[in-house]
């Protein structure tokens, strides 16, 4: 049977980056298909080469015998692909029912009226997807589950011969999860493909017929979800390989309060649930490692500590509450974060983006200071006069911690700080963190989705899934209990 | 002959728009606002210059100085009332913010305009010269004014350049233009940037409007023109780079000055207008520009 | 179908009008009734397709020139005036979206801006052909100057126009026009050529402005940049529909005609009549970014809970 949907050797650059290397796959129609990957592996390009998003550099993208690659997105989507973006977009101002009557208008100038056949059809799919009692009301007043049967309703409007979803169940309750593998299981059962995007394989495992791993760009596995969970290419890029511990000085925090207190946060962007009632808290001189994949809630978590969003619950710091000041308080108060975005000063020297980290010390303090990191950071050294954003992924990152540290931080937090970085930096920049902590007694909260990174340095383990703490404990017993089910 | 008259002419004039331009390309630059009350606020720091030189005998000097320090609260004010209520009003969604800001400067810069015309008249007023006389450059008579015009804008252009490449609030200013998210990070408040950079504004068009008034003259009613020629100056040379601003004042002023004496004074923003078109269709963002 | 009803009543109260209030006022409404229609387009064209117009005043004088130079020089009558008003202004419209659909941000709000410099400029320099500041004299006009039947033209164009711009946004292709402003990649994710509605937007938008321009002035009997070309023409259409409420339509019209009226009720405060109006719209648009529409909005929206 001929595939409904077929890429082939597709491949996209942006500038120097290649995104998406020689990329090849086929759904036959009544399959569904798992496009797997971390964070830059390219899967997220992949869609966007599809639904013609963005244009390949080389490859063909085949629907149904017809080569589309190159065509408009409009033009792509009459032709029968339909597609559900990670993160909601209705029209604020238009009810459910003219959103869904949206997907079925023709692309025509003159039409005033929709037209009973319409009419109808949108009345349908509303109920298919389980909206009829909502159909009236605008998106801002309903639930963020239904926000999502929304999109899917209007991805499948028409019909199309392949849907394309993106992180189908982020965000969504188990029973919600049930009704949505529900829905898009029917749609296979009509015979048309799906394709599921998604960074892990264990939240589409139930539904996706074959898994097709990406990593950096290219395809590390095909299989049924249990051979890609088993692969040992997966394990080692998704994973980092084998789990070590180093075993460390013993700390004794008794009787002393925690020096980062965070008590019961929950975070909303709008509908989605971020965060839900996490707890945790940070020793003085403790490096404790949040271990989480994307999406599960680690970066909300640092920004709410650090102020940037709002949040319910308590966030103390060395006892008092953070509530009510702003974000750069908070970081003069030596709560430094250092994000998975490194917000680097990219037209400026590396010179001129740690001067300006220590900005607030007195200025002998502050070139002991950079003379201290430079050490630490010798590529730094050699690159000072050179503008940010000429450095390498690893060398921004290095920049970026110095920078923070230049701020003599009491608590130094580091978002991902691995993210997109090739293993022998990852080495450099565990050295590099090694020699910072028997050299300076920081306190580190790390947050990582790369287990090998995370462990050896931390004294204490938490595992942020699904925007909740759910399992807390050292690195030898995270190794034994919580790392097989891992991915 | 003609071509020296030009050539210092040009240059005053091509002085006195890099000054104005660079201060709306600073605001735009770090603040992300394009203020359409820039025309308005130059107007009041002349008018306010030239009244109370006479009415207050503050003299020539004493008016020049109230004149910036007009321009200044000004800015100071624009931001206050018009701009920062915008920027926190949850009312407002994100994407149109920056046509509300918009709108409200150009509303403000029309209250101001209406306020001059109706306590002072829209005829058009002189600030008394910094300097009489007249002097010879090259064989050219070039009145003092005009040479003083073009001295301290640059003196002014180079402080501005000493402060924000020299000074650590200057990297601080900079790095809020590259990113603002960043700098909070680092413990800055932008609050305390933007208030910085609108007054750093105000002095620069307060000086600006003096000088065009001791140059020119001003009237309440050539505010458009005024708003119009800096903004074609700081889109030709890029929205965001001072340094593009600097380069397109010359164009713009050279421009102006050849075709006011080569063809007819009247049509000397004609060409400007064409290459400000032609610019937007090919290269929008401008010589130089970023963002 | 609320909205049409209250503004079929308001429309007979409009018609009934002349026979209860004296000429002054009439002349002042035909204005009126014309800057609403400059209201209406250009919040169709920034409401429902997301494009920012800085210079409305650009297709309204394109219109309202194309239509004089043709009544002026060659005595055609005012109905073919009218057409070459609309297919002007459409030929404009259509200039002016070529760029704007390849830029992004504040820089087509800046070339809109600059069309309207630009248009200024030429009229006023080649003076000796289209009039300058001056302007020029129109052998034709509507019902020979009568207030009365002016008032009644003026009236049955805003309605007419209003009633299709209205209806237009409330169609399946208004739909379709406010996916694109919204959200264009979403639109085009959906099947939508967002270019062609977009260069529709500006061609609807354009058409109507130009139309009311070249009415305009053949309500008045003379055409000049004062009246159809400068700046403030298009910044008071702007204002006037941000003030009425954006997206509504018979918002924008609201706004325009308040605007008309306001500047008139305070002409004894001379000079300072506009800053009190500019003024008062700032203050609007700060504390009520809905505008009038959304402040009765809002306001309905509170009264009715309280009275459950």
């Amino acid at each position: 049977m001929a595939n409904l949907l077929e890429v082939e050797g597709l491949t996209k650059r942006f500038g120097g980056l290649v995104a998406v290397k020689d990329v090849s796959f086929g759904i036959p129609p009544g399959e569904i298909l798992g496009l797997i990957g971390p964070n830059g592996s390219g899967k997220s390009t992949v869609m966007k080469l599809i639904m013609g998003i963005e244009r390949p550099n080389a490859g063909a993208v085949r629907l149904d015998g017809t080569d589309v690659a190159g065509w408009p997105t409009h033009r792509i989507a009459r032709a029968g692909v339909g597609l559900v973006f990670q993160h909601s977009r209705p029209l604020h101002r238009q009810t459910v029912l003219e959103n869904i009557k949206l997907a079925l208008l023709p692309d025509s100038l003159t039409r005033l009226f929709a037209g009973t056949d319409i009419e109808n059809r949108t009345r349908e799919i509303a109920a298919r997807v389980g909206l009829s009692k909502v159909m009236d009301r605008l998106p801002s007043t309903l639930p963020f589950a239904d926000l999502r049967r929304m999109e899917l309703a209007k991805a499948i409007a028409r019909n199309p011969k392949v849907v394309l979803v993106d992180e189908p169940f982020a965000g969504l309750t188990s029973a919600e999860v049930r009704d949505f593998s529900e829905l898009i299981a029917s749609f296979r059962a009509e015979g048309h493909a799906v394709l599921l995007v998604d960074h892990n394989v264990k939240s589409v495992a139930a539904l996706v017929d074959r898994v097709f791993a990406m990593y950096l760009g290219e395809r590390v596995a095909v299989g049924t979800a249990d051979e890609v969970m088993r692969d040992e290419t997966v394990r080692r890029v998704y994973l980092g390989g084998a789990i070590e511990t180093a075993t460390r000085p013993e700390r004794d925090f008794q009787g002393r309060p925690p020096l980062l207190q965070v008590e019961d946060v929950s975070v909303f962007y709008g509908k989605a649930q971020a965060l839900e009632r996490v707890s945790l808290h940070v020793g003085e001189g403790e490096f404790v490692s949040v271990v989480g994949l994307n999406g599960a809630g680690k970066t909300t978590l640092f920004n709410a500590i650090s102020g940037l969003v709002p949040y319910a619950g308590t966030v103390r710091f060395a006892t008092e509450p953070l509530r009510g000041r702003t974000a750069a308080q908070i970081a003069r108060g030596g709560v430094v974060q250092c994000p998975e975005s490194r917000e680097l000063f990219g037209e400026m020297s590396v010179r001129e983006n740690l001067d300006l980290g220590g900005q607030h010390l007195p200025r002998d303090q502050a070139e002991e200071r950079l003379a201290w990191l430079l050490d630490l950071f010798p590529i730094l050294n050699a690159r000072a006069r050179q503008a940010a954003r000429t450095l390498s992924g690893g060398e921004q990152q290095m920049l970026a911690i110095a920078r923070a540290l230049m701020m003599q931080p009491r608590l130094l937090i580091l978002d991902e700080p691995t993210l997109g970085l090739a293993p022998v930096i990852l080495e450099q920049l565990s050295k590099a963190l090694e020699r910072l902590r028997q050299t300076h007694d920081t306190t580190v909260l790390l947050g990582e989705q790369n287990v090998t990174f995370a462990l050896p340095h931390a004294d204490r383990v938490y595992v942020l899934e699904h925007a909740r703490i759910v399992w807390e404990g050292d690195p030898a017993r995270f190794a034994q209990e919580a790392g097989t089910g891992y991915l | 002959m003609q071509a020296l008259q030009i050539l210092i002419d040009g240059f005053a004039i091509s002085s006195l728009y890099a000054l104005g331009a660079i201060g709306f390309t600073l605001i735009f630059g770090v603040c992300g606002v394009l203020n359409l009350s820039h025309g308005a606020i130059m107007v009041t720091a002349a008018v306010a210059a030239w009244a109370t030189a006479d009415a207050w005998h503050a003299g020539t000097y004493g008016g020049a100085l109230i004149g910036v320090a007009a321009g200044t609260i000004l800015a100071l004010a624009t931001y206050a009332l018009v701009v920062r209520p915008i920027q926190r009003s949850r009312a407002i969604p994100a994407e149109e913010k920056e046509i509300f800001i918009l709108t409200s400067t150009l509303l403000w810069g029309i209250m101001l305009q209406e306020a001059i015309a109706y306590f002072f008249t829209d005829n058009p007023k002189t600030v008394r010269p910094l300097l009489p006389g007249v002097v010879e450059i090259l064989g050219v008579r070039t009145p003092w004014n005009e040479v003083l015009t073009a001295a301290i804008s640059w003196a002014a252009i180079g402080l501005v350049w000493l402060l924000i490449h020299r000074t650590k609030r200057g990297k601080q200013l900079l790095a809020a233009a590259i990113n603002p998210r960043g700098l909070t990070l680092l413990g800055f408040e932008l609050e305390n940037i933007y208030v910085l950079v609108w007054g750093l504004y105000g002095v620069l068009a307060g000086i600006a409007g003096v000088l065009l008034g001791a140059f020119l003259g001003v009237s309440s009613a050539n505010i458009g023109t005024l708003t119009a020629s800096a903004f074609s100056v700081v889109v030709l040379g890029g929205l965001g780079s001072v340094t593009g601003s600097l380069v397109a004042a010359y164009v713009v002023g050279y421009l102006e000055t050849v075709t006011a004496y080569l063809v007819a004074p009247s049509i000397r923003s004609v060409p400007v207008l064409l290459l400000l078109v032609a610019v937007v269709y090919t290269r929008p963002q401008g010589l130089l520009g970023r963002r | 179908m609320r909205s049409w009803i209250s503004a079929a009543v308001v429309g007979v109260v409009l018609a009934l009008l002349p026979f209860a209030v004296g000429s002054y006022i009439l002349g002042l409404l035909v204005f009126g009734f014309y800057y609403a229609v400059f209201a209406m387009s250009w919040d169709l064209l920034f409401g429902f397709a997301g494009e920012v117009n800085f210079g409305p005043s650009f297709l309204i004088g394109v219109g309202a020139y194309a239509a004089a130079l043709l009544n002026h020089y060659f005595n055609t009558p005012i109905p073919l005036c009218l057409v070459a008003a609309a297919v002007a202004a459409v030929v404009a419209g259509l200039i002016l979206a070529v760029p704007a659909l390849r830029l992004t941000g504040p820089y087509f709000g800046l070339i809109t801006l600059v069309a309207v410099l630009l248009l200024q400029t030429f009229i006023v320099l080649y003076s000796g052909i289209t009039g300058g500041e001056i302007g020029l004299d129109l052998p034709d006009v509507f019902a020979n100057g009568e207030v009365r039947a002016n008032y009644w033209i003026a009236l049955a164009f805003m309605s007419i126009s209003g009633a299709i711009l209205f209806g237009l946004s409330r169609s399946a292709v208004g739909l379709i026009l406010q996916a694109s402003g919204q959200d264009r990649i979403e639109a085009a994710a959906l099947g939508y050529n967002v270019t062609k509605h977009k260069l529709a937007a500006f061609c609807i938008s354009a058409l109507f402005s130009g139309l009311a321009g070249a009415m305009l002035i053949f309500s008045q009997g003379t055409a000049s940049v004062g009246l159809v070309v400068d700046i403030a023409v298009g910044v008071q259409a702007i204002i006037g529909a941000v003030l009425g409420g954006r997206r509504t339509i018979f918002g924008a019209a609201i706004g325009a005609i308040f605007l008309v009226a306001a500047q008139e009720l305070l002409r004894p405060l001379g000079q300072l009549s506009i800053f009190v109006v500019s003024a008062f719209a700032l203050l609007v648009i700060l504390f009520f970014p809905g505008g009038f529409l959304g402040a009765v909005g809002a306001l309905g929206g509170v009264l009715g809970r309280s009275a459950r």
